[in-house]
């Protein structure tokens, strides 16, 4: 890039070339000392016996090895993935049907926006032990007063636990995603819209022919953000269920906690963590190029 | 234009205070070598005392002008491990730690100091140090000793007709569990029992501690060295999980220690609980005349073993780091030994902590709360037995063991799908 700024545009190429640089130092010392080396050397520990404490033995691909026959592991990232596909579909309806809904032109949308917005303030640790209180006690309570079975046990089953997790997690995101949509459709210039509306298209037709593709770029965020997000969840999943019953709750953080540091095998943990950033990196590249692809200049 | 003033100005003093903050760490380093000022740094995990160990370090920061005591508290045994790990790898060593028995022992031996001369350590009873000692050497001090068995409501089983002075066996526990269940309207409680599965460390670590105790013979070192596990008692073992689920509030896979000790136990909606006298400042803090009077506990019946005795053990030990000065390491003994053996030291620890003290010397009515008396007169009578699940593989016992009774409560699986579970998940952490 320092080269194109060279021969196009300025005249004292080095000097300019020197201030592009100086200017980037502190983001790239950011980068590299808080990302880049603690990568790799997370890289190099994955290949080691680490416990967290003592000195390390390099013993190469052991821990990797030892990972094909750990099926809690494997547990844990297919319910990860199962979790990601719903929690994705959900999270954008909702975000996107929200943003359709304070963007129009109706009484108190500042205040209503804010109130979308809010649960995302609230740290995911309590929101899991709000939520843990509401699903145990007060879904058992109205059990008890309706006799509705569906009420019954909530977190005690795979089922419930899984959904109490998405539920949560939707609850507190979709108005992050809520945010970014509305700075799209607000972006969306009312000429087209006017002239679909004497063309007679109908609200639906505006939606999906005009609003929609301006929108996609949005899509292509939040996309992006959850995906990378609910692989990422842990604070929900320790404070809401940690895994229970039987481990058939814990998603793949969860899992490389418990290895780390309660079971102490820091290294085998690293090397969890190794094939998860494999994973979230596949996909989440995947799906941007995908995405990108669809977008439409305006 | 402000704006940019004003960022400016709070970034340059950010920047100030962290130049300013480096500095302070280093003159303290400086002035601990000249022997003047001493300053030990304790990260400690008992949530439960933090108030009255923080009173306690005052008072001897009192009687010893030029030392400094720094208390940091991070709660419970997971997060408390994870924790201070992340504090050794950030170079902040802690002078004065927590261990937990022999596998944090193994883990942290490079960092811990020898402990054999204290006062302390020679005043420690028998059989609190085991868990601490390698090689006749002795690396950390009982904090206390802590037992457990089924806690009860001293009102309702009056009600219901229950001499609990003649409960020392499973089976007549087990009779006591029906009468009450048969009289639960009357006594207007929900279940007999709270049976908190989703704490993994209630059933992984305590309910199965009592089966294995006898296995290993009581000996945490023995648990500690052992290849495999053979549920030796496992029927017993599966008679009491089954016993305390079945009569429990449900769905018992769900249940935490909050709901089962302060919404269901000190409400008097559950009449039995399988707990340790740790609970008493818990339920002291909800109802204190119920905390005082009316609350004992039962023995924790093994069938075919001991079954009128209460597991007892020390939950954690006081650890030196041995990397630290001359001066500090002193004095940390110092502060360890004016609190286990001195007069005033001992005062604090049994009337404020409300510890059952591991040591000796001290007077056996040092103990108020009828939980911990209890237990005391159990120990006093040769009444105990040691805990073992210190011995355990790390994580087994909570993330294997309990997390398969959560799903076998469920009806997920067979009882001898989880022993196998079990017994192969040891041998592999063994291996």
């Amino acid at each position: 890039m320092g080269r194109g700024v060279k021969m196009n545009r300025s005249k004292k190429p080095k000097k300019r070339e020197m201030w592009y640089w100086l200017f980037l130092i502190p983001s790239i010392a950011a980068l590299l000392f808080v990302v880049i080396i603690p990568f790799l050397v997370g890289i190099y520990y994955s290949l080691t016996n680490w416990d967290g404490v003592n000195p390390t033995k390099f013993i190469g691909f052991i821990n990797y090895k030892s990972l094909i026959g750990d099926q809690l592991f494997w547990n844990a990232i297919i319910f990860t993935a199962k979790y990601a596909f719903v929690f994705i579909i959900i999270i954008n309806i909702m975000g996107l049907g929200l943003a359709m809904l304070v963007t129009r032109v109706i009484p108190g949308k500042n205040l209503m926006r804010t109130a979308f917005y809010l649960p995302n303030l609230i740290g995911g640790l309590i929101l899991g032990f709000i939520w843990n209180f509401i699903f145990v006690d007060v879904f058992q309570t109205i059990a008890e007063k309706t006799g509705i079975a569906w009420f019954n046990g909530w977190l005690s089953t795979t089922n419930t636990g899984f959904w109490g997790i998405v539920i949560i997690t939707a609850w507190q995101m979709a108005g992050y995603v809520m945010i970014i949509y509305i700075a799209y459709i607000e972006n969306v210039p009312m000429e087209l819209i006017e002239a679909a509306q004497i063309d007679g298209a109908s609200p639906w037709q505006q939606f999906k022919n005009i609003i929609f593709p301006l929108i996609m770029p949005a899509f292509t965020i939040n996309l992006f953000i959850t995906l990378s997000n609910s692989f990422k969840i842990f604070d929900q999943n320790l404070s809401l269920t940690k895994g229970a019953p039987g481990n058939t709750t814990q998603m793949i953080t969860l899992n490389i906690y418990q290895t780390a540091f309660s079971q102490d095998h820091m290294a085998l943990g690293q090397a969890k963590a190794v094939i998860m950033f494999i994973i979230i990196a596949v996909i989440s590249i995947a799906q941007v190029y995908y995405t990108k692809n669809k977008e439409v200049e305006q | 234009m402000k704006t940019k003033k004003v960022l400016s100005l709070i970034l340059s003093a950010s920047l100030a205070v962290g130049i300013l903050s480096g500095c302070g760490s280093a003159s303290k380093a400086a002035s601990t070598g000249t022997a003047k000022k001493v300053t030990v740094n304790i990260f400690q995990f008992k949530v439960e005392f933090k108030d009255a160990f923080e009173a306690a370090t005052k008072a001897y920061e009192a009687k010893h002008s030029n030392v400094k005591i720094n208390v940091t508290t991070v709660g419970g045994g997971e997060d408390y491990s994870a924790a201070l790990k992340a504090k050794f790898n950030s170079g902040d060593e802690p002078d004065v730690f927590n261990i937990g028995g022999p596998s944090d022992l193994q883990t942290w031996k490079a960092k811990l100091a020898d402990l054999t001369d204290t006062n302390s350590a020679k005043n420690a009873l028998d059989g609190t140090l085991q868990g601490a000692s390698l090689d006749g050497k002795v690396y950390g001090l009982p904090y206390n000793v802590e037992g457990y068995g089924i806690i009860y409501n001293k009102e309702l089983l009056k009600k219901a007709g229950i001499d609990t002075t003649s409960i020392n066996t499973f089976d007549k526990l087990t009779e006591a569990v029906k009468t009450l269940d048969s009289k639960k309207k009357e006594l207007g409680i929900q279940a007999v029992f709270a049976f908190p599965c989703k704490e993994t460390w209630v059933t992984g670590l305590h309910t199965s501690n009592a089966f294995f105790s006898p296995e290993f013979d009581g000996d945490v070192m023995k648990a500690f060295n052992s290849k495999t596990v053979t549920f030796k008692y496992g029927d017993a073992l599966k008679a009491m999980i089954d016993l305390q689920n079945k009569y429990s509030v449900q769905p018992t896979a769900s249940l935490d220690y909050s709901s089962q000790v302060e919404k269901l136990f000190s409400t008097g909606k559950v009449a039995m609980i399988q707990q340790g006298n740790w609970v008493a400042p818990t339920i002291d803090g909800i109802d204190k005349d119920f905390a005082e009077n009316g609350i004992g506990i039962l023995p924790y019946p093994v069938k075919g073993y001991k079954e009128d005795c209460y597991p007892m053990g020390v939950p954690n030990y006081w650890a030196v780091n041995v990397t630290k000065s001359a001066d500090v390491q002193k004095t940390a003994k110092d502060f360890l030994d004016w609190l286990y053996t001195s007069d005033e030291g001992k005062k604090i620890v049994s009337e404020q902590f409300k510890f059952i003290p591991a040591y000796k010397g001290y007077s056996t009515d040092s103990v108020k709360e009828p939980l911990g008396k209890t237990i005391l007169a159990a120990a006093n009578a040769g009444k105990t037995y040691g805990w073992v699940f210190p011995g355990y593989p790390n994580g087994w016992g909570m993330d294997k063991f309990g997390a398969d009774v959560q799903l076998y409560v469920s009806g997920k699986l067979t009882w001898d799908k989880l022993v196998a579970n079990e017994e192969k998940a040891w041998a592999d952490a063994r291996k």
